[in-house]
Formats: C-alpha cells, structure tokens, sequence
C-alpha cells in the first residue's frame, strides 16, 4: 500500500549545521497491517512518518501511496490527501487550548465542507465509543492524560483515514493507559486499517496487534522483524 | 514628465515585471531542460517545488502586463495636454518613435500574458503538471516580447520632449492620412464592414453558447473569437468611432477613452479583449482534455470559459449597438 524507493530528507542543506534525518530509505509498507517504527531518539522516525503522512516533502526519492506516487503532488491535492487518508495522532497530541474536546475534532473536518450538525453527530458517535462521551464538552485542559489522547484519535479518525499514523503514542501514559491505547488500536486494525506507529516502548512493540518492527538507526533500516 | 505618476508606475513596474521574468526564465530553462517527473532526484523535486513559485510570480507579473496596456493608454492619454498639437493619446504616442511600436506589443502581450494567465490556470488542476512544458515554452515565447516592450516603454518616456510639434488623432486617422484609411471609412466599406461586424461577432456569442451547452466546436469558436477580434479593431476605426464622436470623419481609436465621451473606450477594449483571450483559449486548451488529469476538470472550466467569452463578446455587441441607436449621428440616412 505504502511504498518508499531510495527516500532522503534532509535539513539544512547545504549549510554548516545539515542534518541527514532520513538516508536513502526504500520500504514497502502492507495495507490492513500495523507497523512500528522503532528506535532512539534522533533516529529518524517522526521525520519518516511526517513523510509517509505528506506533512514533509523529501528531499529526494519517491512514495507511492496506493499506487500513486504522491511526492510530486502538487500542494493542493497533497492537502486534500491528507486529509482524507491519513489520520495523524501526535506525540504531543497537539489540542489546542480554549476550546473543548469535540470542537477539537471537528476542527480538520471543517475544510471538506461537512455541515457543522453532521460532524457533531459523527464526533459524538466516536466519543461514545472510545468512552469519552461526557468529556466532549470539556475544555481540552481540563481533561487527563488518556482521556487527551483519546480525544486525539478521535480526532485522527473524524474524517474516516485508511492509515492512521501515531508518533510515539504511549510515551506519557502509564502502563494502564497505554494498554488501554493498544486496544483502541487493535479495534482500529480491526476495522481494516493501516496502523504506522513509532515507539521505543516495549509494550508496543511486543504487543500481539504488531504485524512487523523495523528498527530505524541514522536514518537507516538497521533491521527488521515480522 | 518622467515624474508623472502614471509614468513612474509603468516604468517601476515593468522593470520589476522584467526582473520577475528574467528570473523566471532561468528556472523555465532549467524545467524544460531537466524536468523528468518519474525520476526522484534532489533536483527534479526541487524543481517540483519552484514551479509553484515561479507559476505564482508570473501570474502577477501577467496581471501586471493586463493592467499596464489599460494604464499605458490612460498615461498617454493623459500626456497630451502636455504636447503641443496633440488632442487624445493618438498625438502624445506620435511624439516619437517609440510610442506606437510599444503600444503594438502591449497589446499583444496583453492578449498573449491573457492566454498564459488561463494555461497557467489549467496546468494547476491537474496533479502531474500535465502542461507544464508547454507553458513554459510558451513562457520562454513571451520573454523577449516583454523585454523588448519594456525597452521600447522606456524609450518612449525617456525621451518624451515636449518641444516637439506632435500630430492630432484628426490627421493621424484620417481618410487622407492612407489610402488603407480611406477605403475603410467610404461609406460602401461601411456598410459592408457593419453587416461582416454585426456577423461574426454574433457568431462569437452563439458558437460561444453552443460550445457551452454541447462542448462541441471548440475550435470554430477560437477561430470566430479572432476574426471577431480583427473585425471589431476594423469596424471600432471605421464606423463605430464615427457614431461616438457623432462625427462622419473622426475615427480616432483614443479619444473615446476620456472623460467626454464618457470613459465608453474602456469597457468597449476590456469587453473585446477579455471576449477574444477567453475565446481564443478555448480552442488552445481544447485537444487537451485527453489528457487525464484533466479529463474531469478542463471539459467544465472550457465551458466557463467559452460562456464568460460569449458574455464579454455579447456584451460588446450591446455597447456599440446602444451607442449607435443613442447617437445624433445618421450615416445611412
């Protein structure tokens, strides 16, 4: 489904301070399975899964998503993309402050054009389910640990994405919570997604729903297991 | 007269214009040299990514251009006062001669940047930049063009003396003045050229409505556009000058644009050029529907486009047909 052949990101090119986050990668990535990116900070993976995600165009190569190579999209349909393909869940889970929870999900409905009683309809169908249903209304900083991150992907599921991209999911939740996470997940897979994960939590990459770990070092594959 | 506003504004603005241009071009060679979409080089996808820049700076530059064809002529008509003998912008182009060659090509830059401006449009809905060799060589056909108008503009200006004795648009267009003049202004030719006038652009408008609602002709419409395109810029000289002035022998193109005669001369061009560049580009764009990319896209906007052009080409039709009923003038008693 997601394929990557000789992929180079790059910052700084050219300048004293360059920095090679992603060297020449190729990879091929299954529909339907759920892959975890693992390795140390600085190795690569958000960089990767920014990516996969056309958050960040590379510097040289190429991805193909489906079929479709989709580094030379034009901007636009890269947007439109976006946001109908991939639901992004970020580390730092990236709610904004001073509206509530549902209105945070919402939000990247919004440019499709949905009317505002159907998106609220469809976000409060995905809060009852993730058991979150009387946070809706909540100012995202008055709710927890997991109850953010649940109002995350709920947030990465609002306009239904085929592969959902998590970055380090569990690195500010305790054992329970993220156990409780990688059910959430294992559900998501369920449904027929693609789940990408990056994580150096053992928890999630020993977890029965991993399908395949690559280990990522310098920006390179150093192995990977099924 | 270096310092006249309109003046300082066109000269600043098609230097910079020619910077934006020759900036481009570097990056269009480069494109048209290099672009290769299935490879992923480090360059192919920096190119990827200036041409947005690059698209997106020529579209203001070509907005530019559209506007400094309507400001030239407002700046040369405004000139006049300043030149003794001239009555209009006619006189004050006449003052060297540098004036009408660079009105010649801003006019056709105007239409040419006007069918850029649409190519450029229909290039950024596809998602594999399926036109964009053909609008940069299309691009790289305009540099020298406006280049050469921003040498010539700035000649005319530079040596705008107002010493000189200049010509009034009554002799500059006047039936003595050339025998091409005189054949185009007999009264036989007249009746001739309003009947071919009344024809082919309402031609334009109903093959335009026709392209419209059959997508079908899309060629006999550009060609329509341009014949009706010609024949106005005949028919504007020869009669429909006469009933604005409602004067039988004055056929100046210029005067029609000032305050006496009610500014008529710039909806009448805008309506005529706008009708011509959207219409022409319908027939231009047309083959590329095949393409699938566009396939979904283009056939829906060449229909826009052909209506947009039937409504201007329409519209132009009335504005001279109502100045003719309204006028005191009675060439045909």
């Amino acid at each position: 489904m997601i394929k990557l052949k000789d992929v180079r990101k790059t910052f700084n090119s050219g300048k004293p301070n360059e920095f090679v986050a992603v060297e020449k990668l190729s990879l091929s990535l299954d529909a339907e399975k759920t892959t975890v990116l693992m390795g140390p900070s600085g190795s690569g993976k958000t960089t990767l899964l920014s990516l996969i995600g056309c958050m960040a165009r590379p510097t040289s190569g190429r991805i193909w998503l489906s079929g479709k190579e989709i580094t030379s999209l034009p901007e636009r349909f890269l947007t439109e993309l976006r946001r109908t393909t991939f639901g992004f869940v970020f580390q730092h889970l990236n709610l904004i402050k001073g509206i509530t929870a549902l209105e945070n999900t919402m939000l990247p409905s919004y440019p499709l054009g949905e009317k505002h009683a159907a998106l609220k309809k469809r976000g409060m169908e995905l809060f009852t389910r993730f058991g979150i249903a009387s946070k809706a209304n909540e100012k995202t900083e008055s709710l927890s640990g997991g109850e953010a991150q649940r109002v995350a992907i709920v947030r990465a599921l609002m306009n239904n994405p085929s592969v959902i991209i998590a970055d380090e999911p569990t690195a500010h939740l305790d054992t329970r919570l993220s156990g409780e996470l990688l059910e959430i997940f294992s559900r998501l897979k369920d449904e027929g997604r693609t789940l990408l994960i990056s994580s150096h939590d053992p928890m999630v990459c020993q977890s029965v729903l991993v399908d395949r770990v690559i280990n990522i070092r310098d920006g390179k594959i150093e192995e990977e297991r099924s | 007269m270096i310092f006249h506003p309109t003046i300082l504004a066109l000269f600043t603005g098609s230097i910079i214009v020619s910077f934006m241009i020759l900036y481009s071009a570097s990056y269009a060679v480069q494109i048209l040299r290099k672009w290769d979409l299935k490879s992923g080089s480090e360059l192919q996808l920096v190119l990827e990514r200036k041409t947005y820049l690059i698209s997106t700076l020529l579209a203001y530059a070509f907005v530019f251009q559209l506007l400094s064809f309507f400001l030239f002529i407002f700046s040369a008509d405004q000139l006049h006062t300043f030149f003794v003998g001239a009555m209009c912008a006619a006189g004050s182009l006449y003052v060297n001669s540098y004036g009408y060659p660079t009105l010649i090509f801003k006019l056709v830059n105007f239409l040419l940047a006007g069918v850029w401006l649409i190519f450029n449009r229909v290039d950024n809905t596809g998602y594999d930049y399926p036109l964009i060799k053909k609008k940069y060589w299309f691009f790289m056909l305009l540099v020298p063009l406006i280049l050469f108008e921003t040498w010539l503009q700035g000649n005319y200006f530079l040596r705008l003396n107002p010493d000189i004795i200049t010509s009034c648009c009554g002799t500059l267009f006047s039936a003595d003045s050339n025998p091409v003049a005189s054949e185009l202004s007999s009264i036989s030719s007249i009746n001739f050229i309003m009947i071919f006038f009344y024809a082919t652009v309402s031609l334009a408008v109903i093959s335009g409505v026709i392209f419209f609602l059959k997508g079908k002709g899309a060629g006999f419409f550009s060609g329509v556009s341009i014949l009706a395109f010609i024949t106005s810029a005949v028919s504007i000289f020869s009669f429909i000058s006469l009933y604005i002035y409602e004067m039988p022998t004055h056929h100046c193109p210029f005067c029609m644009l000032q305050q006496e005669y009610g500014y008529i001369g710039y909806p009448l061009y805008l309506t005529l050029l706008g009708g011509t560049i959207l219409g022409t580009s319908v027939g231009i764009l047309s083959p590329f529907k095949k393409i699938e990319s566009l396939s979904r896209t283009l056939p829906s906007l060449l229909r826009k486009l052909a209506l947009v052009s039937a409504g201007l080409f329409f519209a132009f039709l009335c504005i001279v047909t109502i100045r003719i009923l309204l006028s005191n003038l009675i060439l045909n008693g």
